[in-house]
């Protein structure tokens, strides 16, 4: 009983904190629906002309594909390239190993409008243009720390005797990592995915700094609005982007789910079956 | 057996230098420019006067002004990670002993606030904390308050503002760590006597400190580097010493004071790191689970 | 050059470029890295910007509404006439994209749209001017002499830029508190008044606070003799005030939203508000602050081809047009073009073409003190 008002006591405080994460994302979702240009409570007139504008204007959607592709990208060679670098740091002893785990969380430590002119300087040089290629691996590099972070303290708790109880059954190193391990840290490596995606997708600084001609994301075409003020189709866009985060999960939780009842009843009726032959034969 | 000591020895470099090679290209070489810029002047004109000067280390490391600012930021990233720690253990909690089905969706959700951009995020306070927004004007209706309250616009908005940015970073990694835990292990405190809470602080909570010290980490230095929120949320004194390097860097264009002014911030942000690898990192807890 | 040769060309290019990431994809890892830096299809793009006969120029400037009337009126119908491609990029600001310019290569960057005299005469410090040749560029001459003159002193007679457009940093506030007559009476000083302390807001850029500073003290902004009174008003206005705002959709929200009464503010944003219905009040002071922004040719860019595109984007639709997205009327001179309804309208708008009532900041002295005020203002802002 006691355990149980603990429980809901926690459950209130998540709710309550998932409340204030959310704050800031219901403004936005209330102002992609409002008629006024300019945002602003109460609201006066409900509209979906932003999202009709939204729909229309090349520049935004152009800028919204890049970033999604940018974002893609740098998730998957900094989660490949931060998990390697976990994995060597937990499971293995050799020297200068605090060196390379500081280096590893640098990236961070620098303020990004430095890394974004160092990184510039040293590619003038080499005299080497910009290119997708550069921002893509400026976005891996300072999202890399947060994939080795989140992967090595997911790894310490895995203990090695599964892995090596897997391996004297006869598994090779390489179907171990990835029967017994991979899925073990599975949870880590999804948090370093995410984290990575959000950070290329919501970065500023060194997006303005590395971008090549004719490249631009949605952070710095926001950040280029700002003098003359923000179209209101950009809170049509974040409203988009949340609908459909909150959408397709629960879409498809809801299927799965309107599946698997359908299995669950199907197998119940063979049990049925099964039971009451038997309580016949008793 | 030779061959696997060898192997042993070498495999850790192999899985490490994609990432020391894209680290040591794009950060370390990078930075070697910025060391040298900081012996270099800034003319009058904004050009740059090569030579070997120590003006600027004199300057960052003699002025009491970067001293205030330094210490005022290392304050507000202190109360951002207590705050955060507090606030986005429960949550972690919630989501870590939550049945497998709603986890992946709570997760998710967290990552929420991402989409919507920065700036957007940060000015969209106004409408919740100002004076004629959400807060205020529920106040008012139901009569806590006679005339709007200012909250907006000062050092605390700053710290709301980045623990706003930050939580989800702290929540993800005590989740991946408190998920990790074996259930049995909580379970057989409680069976040889423990209460909820003692398991909790007796398992539970050094069990997870390997996430709460990441994540302790990542929201320190990034909230000590942050240089938008307080130009967003802050007031006109509120400053943190992110925003002088890049008022030195982009609106006074002296990259060599510039430069200066972030390699002590990335020396005393460096040895923070140094201490978190050698008292909280992972071979020390490492050692806890052997 | 020939459409046939050109497809040719496009086509070596895209080949060129898909072999590129070809290889760049295959060798990921510390190989991938190399290939990722040495650059992609975008690099071999960029090097050929290089060449003496462009297949492109690079346009730098705002966003929103501002690069959709260039897009449309300008770049479209210049590519039709030249084959020449606009390749635009946006800033948010014009000291981020000086920045940019700096850690840049040279011809990296062509055209941008920039702020007025004074950081033309920052690039003409930097030796990143270039000269243009007027003839190739008969709009010129509907461009406000006033305007151009101030460019000519420091390039010593010749261009690197064509003035765009203007406005004023006036003072703007809340009608509902503040009165007309009040505004008219007080001017500058009503952002240090006491009694709208913690509703007062300014521009966070060290410019135009000193510029006020001096307007507080009844020091002209072109000749501060009493420098420490500028320091010590803007101390005062620092602590009387709530926010020190740093962009235009910033000060917008903030008189909108009734968390500040009064601060100075760009006449085209205020005009926005005004439009939206909002009651807010504009004036610009004896002594107003103009400001001009110019269309910049950085040395090294192909010059007949940035000359070319100057004079689209001087045609009266082209300027009317992005006039209207933005609020700030063209550098047209009213006497030789018309402007049509809607800019005559706008604040600022000076229908004898002379722009004789505003002061701009004198670019020699301001730059004489850019190094010392920048730094200063720094530590004042945070109460030292």
């Amino acid at each position: 009983m006691k355990i149980m008002s603990g429980w809901s006591l926690i459950r209130i405080a998540t709710i309550l904190v998932y409340l204030f994460l959310f704050a800031p994302v219901a403004v936005v979702i209330l102002l992609a629906f409002n008629a006024n240009q300019f945002g602003g409570f109460p609201i006066e007139g409900f509209s979906l002309r932003w999202f009709d504008a939204l729909w229309n204007n090349d520049a935004i959607v152009r800028a919204f594909k890049t970033s999604l592709l940018l974002g893609l990208l740098t998730s998957a060679v900094s989660t490949t390239l931060g998990t390697l670098a976990a994995l060597a740091m937990v499971r293995y002893d050799f020297p200068g190993k605090r060196t390379i785990s500081t280096l590893l969380v640098a990236p961070i430590l620098i303020p990004e409008v430095v890394l974004a002119v160092a990184l510039l300087l040293f590619l003038q040089f080499l005299s080497m243009p910009k290119s997708f290629g550069l921002l893509l691996m400026g976005h891996v590099v300072f999202t890399l720390p947060f994939v080795v972070l989140v992967v090595q303290a997911r790894l310490v708790s895995i203990r090695r005797d599964v892995e090596e109880a897997a391996m004297s059954l006869g598994a090779t190193p390489i179907q171990t990592f990835f029967e017994i391990t991979l899925p073990l840290m599975l949870p880590a490596v999804m948090a370093g995915m995410l984290f990575s995606f959000t950070i290329s997708f919501d970065d500023i600084t060194g997006t303005l700094f590395w971008k090549p001609g004719g490249v631009e994301t949605v952070p710095t075409q926001i950040f280029a609005m700002l003098r003359n003020s923000i179209s209101p189709e950009i809170n049509a866009l974040g409203a988009v982007m949340v609908i459909f985060t909150i959408a397709l999960p629960l879409v498809a939780a809801s299927v799965s789910r309107v599946l698997s009842m359908r299995k669950i009843r199907a197998s119940n009726r063979t049990n049925n079956r099964a039971n009451n032959s038997s309580e016949q034969t008793a | 057996m030779a061959a696997d000591i060898a192997g042993e020895r070498r495999a850790p470099w192999v899985l490490l230098s994609p990432s020391l090679a894209t680290v040591g290209l794009l950060l370390i070489i990078p930075m070697l420019f910025i060391v040298v810029y900081s012996f270099w002047l800034r003319t009058a004109t904004g050009a740059d006067q090569v030579g070997f000067y120590l003006d600027n280390w004199i300057e960052v490391l003699g002025d009491r002004f970067y001293r205030d600012i330094l210490f005022q930021t290392f304050a507000i990233a202190f109360y951002t990670t207590v705050i955060c720690a507090f606030v986005g253990y429960i949550p972690a909690y919630f989501v870590a002993n939550t049945p497998m089905k709603s986890k992946a969706f709570l997760l998710l959700m967290l990552m929420l606030p991402f989409w919507i951009s920065y700036i957007i995020r940060t000015m969209s306070w106004i409408n919740i904390l100002g004076t004629s927004g959400a807060l205020n004007t529920l106040f008012l209706s139901i009569g806590i308050i006679d005339e709007p309250i200012q909250m907006l616009y000062n050092q605390t908005t700053v710290v709301l503002g980045l623990v706003h940015y930050l939580l989800p970073f702290m929540i993800l990694n005590v989740y991946v760590s408190l998920d990790g835990i074996d259930k049995n292990l909580t379970e057989a405190a409680q069976s040889l006597g423990c209460t909820g809470w003692q398991a909790f602080r007796e398992v539970t909570l050094p069990l997870s400190m390997p996430g709460l010290a990441a994540g302790s980490l990542l929201c320190f230095v990034l909230a000590a580097g942050t240089y938008i929120t307080p130009i967003v949320l802050g007031g006109p004194r509120d400053a943190m010493f992110a925003n002088l390097v890049f008022e030195a860097i982009v609106t006074q264009l002296n990259w060599p004071l510039g430069s200066a002014l972030s390699l002590v911030l990335l020396a005393l942000l460096g040895v923070l790191v140094v201490i978190y690898t050698r008292y909280l990192g992972v071979d020390q807890i490492a050692k806890s689970f052997k | 050059m020939d459409d046939t040769k050109r497809y040719e060309r496009l086509l070596n290019r895209y080949r060129d470029g898909d072999i590129s990431r070809r290889t760049f994809l295959t060798a990921l890892g510390a190989a991938g890295v190399v290939a990722g830096v040495t650059g992609g299809p975008m690099g071999m793009l960029a090097r050929k910007a290089h060449a003496a006969t462009p297949e492109q120029v690079r346009f730098d400037g705002w966003g929103g509404v501002v690069s959709e009337a260039f897009e449309k009126y300008a770049f479209a119908p210049y590519t039709e006439k030249t084959g020449i491609d606009v390749v635009s990029g946006t800033f948010g600001g014009a000291d981020e994209y000086i920045a940019r310019v700096k850690a840049g290569q040279p011809g990296e960057f062509n055209l941008a749209h920039l702020s007025g005299v004074f950081d033309y005469a920052r690039y003409h410090g930097l030796e990143l001017t270039s000269e243009l040749n007027e003839d190739n560029i008969p709009n010129l001459k509907n461009v406000i002499p006033s305007l151009i003159e101030p460019l000519r002193k420091i390039t010593g007679g010749t261009l690197s830029a064509v003035p765009y457009d203007y406005g004023t940093t006036g003072i703007a506030y809340n009608r509902k508190y503040i009165s007309d007559e009040e505004a008219k009476a007080k001017g500058a000083k009503l952002m240090v008044d006491e009694a709208y302390k913690g509703k007062i807001g300014g521009w966070g850029e060290w410019k135009t606070r000193i510029w006020y500073g001096a307007l507080q003290s009844d020091q002209d902004p072109n000749n501060i003799k009493d420098i420490d009174a500028v320091w010590d008003m803007i101390r005062s206005h620092r602590d009387l005030a709530l926010k020190y705002w740093s962009s235009g959709a910033e000060l917008m929200s903030l008189l909108a939203e009734e968390e500040i009464y009064v601060t100075e503010g760009w006449s085209g944003r205020i005009k926005a508000l005004q439009d939206q219905g909002h009651d807010i009040g504009y004036h610009d002071p004896a002594g107003g602050l103009g400001w001009q922004e110019c269309i910049f040719v950085l040395r090294g860019s192909p010059m007949a081809a940035c000359e070319e595109l100057l004079n689209f984007m001087l045609e009266p639709e082209v300027a009317i047009a992005v006039a209207e997205g933005q609020s700030y009327p063209p550098a047209l001179d009213p006497n030789k073009v018309e402007l049509g309804k809607i800019i005559p309208t706008l604040p600022a708008f000076d229908p004898s073409g002379t722009l004789s009532s505003l002061s701009f900041f004198d670019p020699a002295y301001w730059n004489e003190n850019e190094a010392d005020w920048s730094k200063t203002f720094s530590r004042v802002q945070r109460g030292y």
